[in-house]
């Protein structure tokens, strides 16, 4: 599903060239679990924006479901972000404007999927991540387990094929971060999800499939 | 999905509720402002628009060409029309309009009088109606004004007269104690918006100068209006035109005369001539009120997009957060647009409410009745619609691009810092743009200000205070008790003289005459000619710098002339002047007498004339009377108890000389309120939008003032950290605007002949001024910023 080939990143500063990656190879495949891990500054962040195409590599292939889209344009970017990619963040990022269900139906807005259907798909949502009584609250009113739920359940309301998390439970308790880590598996156990997280902590990548340990910009295992 | 926006935008709004606050005061300020200024030009242009062949309609008026100067007449020789009727026949119609005025007296059936009242009237030839189609309710216009000695009135005067106007037609009213005309007609209130506000139409066949063949004599109360053939183009008339002047002008060296065809739309806007209405409004006045307009609407633009775009950064992470969901640029400039247009919006809906708050004042100030309704004139709501697009499109787009541009990656890792989030340096420039702005209307209402109270101050080389003009009647035998009357004025305690005169020495009411001095041949300019018994000079404190007054006398048997007579004749001794013969008008040849220190006989906008006064009593129109100014109520009250016992069958009216000489500087009372007006409100848009600005950036700077904090400052260095940037910019601003407005004002000081010099003071105050109310605003804020306590700022990192 995602294949790098060669992946470079740097910065030039002055004349010097600041590696943040350097000859990244991987590919991981669909249905796969691959938690990035590596010390602070390592490049796994960076590394995960590359793939979420938030950022562009220096050098390199990036194929992305059989094509090569290393210089995509944005519309090209926005439609897989519509139909491919769901986003979770480190600071959950949810509208504090919107309620809950509000946040979790903004996706469908844009990926133009019909009232009612929109409205199922949320109540859908809702149900599965047992907060159908939060619905109409606004995230400054949420635990930040509870916002890091909504979070997840607004990357999923779309069924994306992946799912991009960037240390979902650095924020959060342990207990919460269990619990965010045992819904991962289960997206990706039942529903096939494939998901790439970033993380600090072993533990947390031991839910996952693979584990792609970054030092320094360079895949080391 | 639009409800949806439009729900996000309500929620946004309410949740910075303080930038929404500054940003809906200042723009419905500044809507309310450009509302008021829409109605007012919307009512100034809508003159004379209400007729089906106003495209068709022109006004003859008059040109004269002298040796040292020109002159511009509404009135025509009355011989004129007829002979354009005659002459030109590119003319569907020509109807000659003779205003005036004067008693009307109604009987009740006992013949017992009714009332008595001083109208303004017009003697009006029945083509007139032709021309302009009025709704007759009664009557028919080609019939009931062709007899002499009928009349036609509006609904207004029926009324008044009569109690009901279905019962005007068939009554007499008596005109002027002399003429019993009878009412043949009514039509419908011409609308206010109209410059012949005809209320009493006389036929004009009833007016005893209609067969005057004079063509040298032109009075600015006889005009005349033609009708275009359809089709025919104005332009085309110009030969026949001359070939009627070559006619009509056989001696053409004094003054050369010529005629022009006035657009009727043109009349209102155009105060090179009068018109019967007395109201013009010129079109560089409106012009100067449209800027004022642009200009408030930019200032209130500026502060949305200056506080707009200093937000941004705190709605970046928002950005960031749509784009990954998938959202495309075009999606999220539609949002935030939608944010602009609620606001803009709500902004109108209290611009309304403004508008119609303020509707009364702005009455007043213009004395003129100005619509604010919606209905009435669906144009309005046109015009609010259009500036709400302008506005929302003008002030909206450029933050929504901005923000829509962010970049996902740094909006979300929260590196988006109001340096980045672009439109530093355009806020700079905007900000700039804003006070310079303001700072040129703090000039110029300064300079303004500065001209009116020199206006009012400068001594005219008179004395006007406390003296009243009553007007008197001029019948031969109204005159026969002129001596009688003044004997009794002057009996009066408190009166302390009285003169009879035609004017008072500054008056709009001029009469120019061409005169011979010394030799038998006239001079080659004209001379300003008043009127005035031997109390002239005493009454008005007139001064002489040779020779002494006119002595009592009913005719011309002596002149009095002024300094710049002489000057223009290269006398340069007046003592020269006394002894020697003159003339005026080829009249009775005497001698001058005295020579009078200059004094100022027009408005300050004109230089002094030639002045030549002489005393002849068939002439006098009033009677000056000057009063101790202790008790002027009561002796005014006196004087009219007089007056009306003297004239019983005339109305009173007087009026006082300083309150005439004011009225000549009604357009800079106008002027100078509305600039007061609008230079304030554009300093509190200007201002507010300030100290939004001053709050984004003390906000986005709170942990770099807590660490410079930690590191030693003080709040004081904090404060003039956060200050000088705009003090800077405020001072860039005044230099910016010095030359521009330097050229405004020294443009319009040019419109007058006595002014102030322009010093360099107004500038400097508007500098001080601006720079200090900077201070001020940006100090509130960013001492409250720099006092906090480093902690606080500190703990979240």
């Amino acid at each position: 599903m995602i294949k790098l080939e060669n992946i470079e990143k740097y910065y030039a500063n002055k004349g010097l060239k600041n590696y943040i990656l350097r000859h990244v190879t991987t590919t991981i495949n669909a249905g796969e679990f691959v938690s990035i891990m590596g010390p602070s500054g390592a490049g796994k962040s960076t590394l995960l924006n590359i793939i979420g195409m938030l950022e562009e590599p220096t050098y390199g292939l990036y194929e992305f479901m059989g094509e090569n889209i290393t210089q995509l344009n944005e519309r090209k970017r926005i439609e897989l972000y519509r139909n491919h990619i769901g986003f979770v963040f480190q600071a959950y990022h949810l509208i504090d404007e919107m309620t809950v269900a509000e946040n979790i139906e903004a996706p469908l807005l844009y990926k133009k999927v019909g009232s009612a259907e929109r409205k199922s798909r949320v109540a859908d949502m809702l149900d599965r991540f047992n907060i159908v009584g939060k619905k109409d609250l606004f995230p400054n009113q949420l635990s930040g387990g509870q916002q890091q739920l909504v979070g997840i359940a607004r990357a999923v309301v779309a069924q994306p094929a992946i799912i991009l998390a960037d240390e979902p439970t650095g924020n959060l308790q342990s207990a919460q971060a269990l619990q965010i880590m045992e819904l991962f598996q289960t997206l990706n156990k039942t529903e096939n999800m494939t998901i790439i997280q970033v993380t600090h902590s072993e533990a947390n990548a031991a839910y996952g499939s693979r584990i792609l340990n970054l030092q320094d910009g360079l895949i080391i295992k | 999905m639009f409800r949806l926006n439009l729900k996000i935008a309500l929620r946004n709004l309410w949740k910075n509720k303080g930038y929404t606050f500054i940003n809906i005061i200042g723009l419905s300020i500044g809507m309310a402002s450009c509302i008021m200024i829409f109605i007012f030009v919307r009512h100034q242009l809508s003159y004379d628009q209400h007729y089906a062949k106003k495209d068709r309609i022109f006004r003859v008026t008059s040109y004269f060409k002298y040796a040292d100067g020109e002159e511009y007449q509404n009135g025509v020789p009355r011989p004129l029309g007829p002979a354009m009727k005659n002459d030109l026949g590119m003319l569907e119609e020509v109807a000659m309009l003779q205003g005036g005025g004067g008693i009307v007296k109604v009987m009740d059936d006992a013949g017992k009088l009714r009332l008595k009242s001083s109208e303004q009237t017009f003697y009006v030839e029945p083509e007139f109606f032709k021309i302009f189609d009025y709704k007759w309710l009664e009557g028919n216009p080609q019939q009931s004004l062709s007899a002499p000695n009928t009349v036609a009135l509006s609904e207004e005067m029926a009324e008044k007269f009569f109690g009901d106007w279905h019962k005007a037609v068939g009554k007499t009213i008596n005109y002027q104690n002399k003429t019993d005309l009878k009412v043949t007609g009514v039509f419908a209130d011409v609308p206010e918006n109209s410059s012949n506000p005809i209320k009493i139409a006389i036929a004009y066949a009833g007016y005893v100068n209609k067969n005057l063949k004079k063509w040298g004599s032109v009075s600015s109360s006889s005009e005349c209006y033609v009708l275009l053939k359809g089709g025919a183009d104005v332009a085309d008339l110009e030969g026949p035109k001359n070939a009627f002047i070559k006619k009509y002008y056989v001696d053409q060296t004094g003054a050369r005369t010529d005629h022009f065809f006035q657009p009727l739309t043109d009349i209102h806007t155009n105060d090179i001539y009068g018109n019967f209405a007395r109201k013009t409004t010129s079109k560089s006045s409106l012009a100067g009120l449209v800027v004022i307009g642009i200009f408030l609407m930019i200032t209130a633009c500026i502060n949305f997009i200056n506080l707009a775009t200093a937000q941004a950064v705190s709605r970046s992470k928002e950005v960031g957060v749509r784009k990954v969901m998938g959202s495309m640029r075009k999606q999220l400039i539609f949002q935030f647009l939608t944010e602009t247009f609620t606001l803009t919006a709500i902004a109108l809906v209290i611009a309304c409410a403004l508008t119609e708050a303020a509707l009364p004042g702005m009455e007043s100030l213009f004395k003129e009745n100005i619509s604010f309704s919606m209905l009435e004139h669906p144009v309005i709501i046109v015009f609010m619609l259009s500036m709400v697009l302008i506005v929302g499109f003008l002030a909206g787009f450029y933050p929504a691009m901005i923000m829509s541009g962010f970049s996902p990656a740094l909006a979300i890792k929260n590196k988006i810092s109001i340096g980045n989030s672009g439109g530093g340096y355009l806020r700079k420039v905007l900000v700039v743009v804003q006070f310079a702005i303001t700072i040129i209307l703090i000039t110029g209402t300064l300079v303004i200000l500065k001209q009116m109270k020199f206006l009012r101050e400068k001594p005219l080389g008179f004395n006007s205070s406390a003296v009243a003009l009553v007007r008197v009647p001029m019948d031969s035998l109204s005159v026969l008790k002129y001596e009688g009357l003044k004997i009794r004025i002057s009996k009066i305690p408190g009166v302390i003289s009285a003169t009879f005169c035609s004017a008072a020495p500054s008056s709009g009411d001029n009469n120019t005459n061409n005169f011979s001095f010394g030799k038998a041949e006239d001079a080659d300019f004209n001379a300003n000619t008043k009127t005035g018994d031997e109390d002239y000079f005493k009454t008005f404190g007139l001064q002489f710098v040779a020779g002494k007054p006119l002595s009592k006398s009913d005719t011309i048997k002596e002149y009095v002339v002024n300094e710049t007579l002489l000057k223009k004749l290269n006398v340069t001794n007046p003592e020269d002047a006394i002894g020697k013969l003159m003339s005026v008008g080829g009249g009775f040849r005497g001698p001058v007498v005295g020579v009078v220190k200059d004094f100022n006989n027009m408005s300050l906008k004109e230089a002094i004339s030639p002045i030549i006064i002489v005393s002849q009593k068939t002439r006098y129109e009033n009677i000056a009377v000057k009063m101790d100014s202790r008790q002027i109520a009561e002796v005014s009250k006196h004087i009219e108890a007089v007056w009306n016992a003297t004239y019983v069958d005339y109305v009173y009216s007087s009026s006082f000389v300083d309150d005439d000489i004011n009225a000549y500087y009604e357009s800079e009372r106008v002027m100078g309120t509305l600039f007061k007006v609008f230079a304030t409100v554009i300093i509190f848009i200007a201002f507010i939008g300030l100290f939004g600005l001053i709050s984004f950036v003390a906000a986005q700077r709170t942990r770099e003032m807590a660490i410079r904090k930690v590191l030693g400052a003080t709040t004081m260095e904090l404060v003039g950290m956060l200050n000088s940037s705009f003090l800077l910019m405020v001072f860039f601003a005044n230099i910016v605007a010095w030359p521009v407005a330097y050229i405004f004002i020294s443009k319009w000081l040019s419109g007058y002949t006595y002014r102030i010099s322009l010093s360099i003071w107004p500038f400097i105050v508007a500098m001080v001024l601006s720079m200090t109310i900077t201070m001020i605003t940006v100090t509130l804020r960013s001492y409250r910023a720099a006092r906090t306590n480093p902690i606080d700022a500190l703990k979240y990192e």
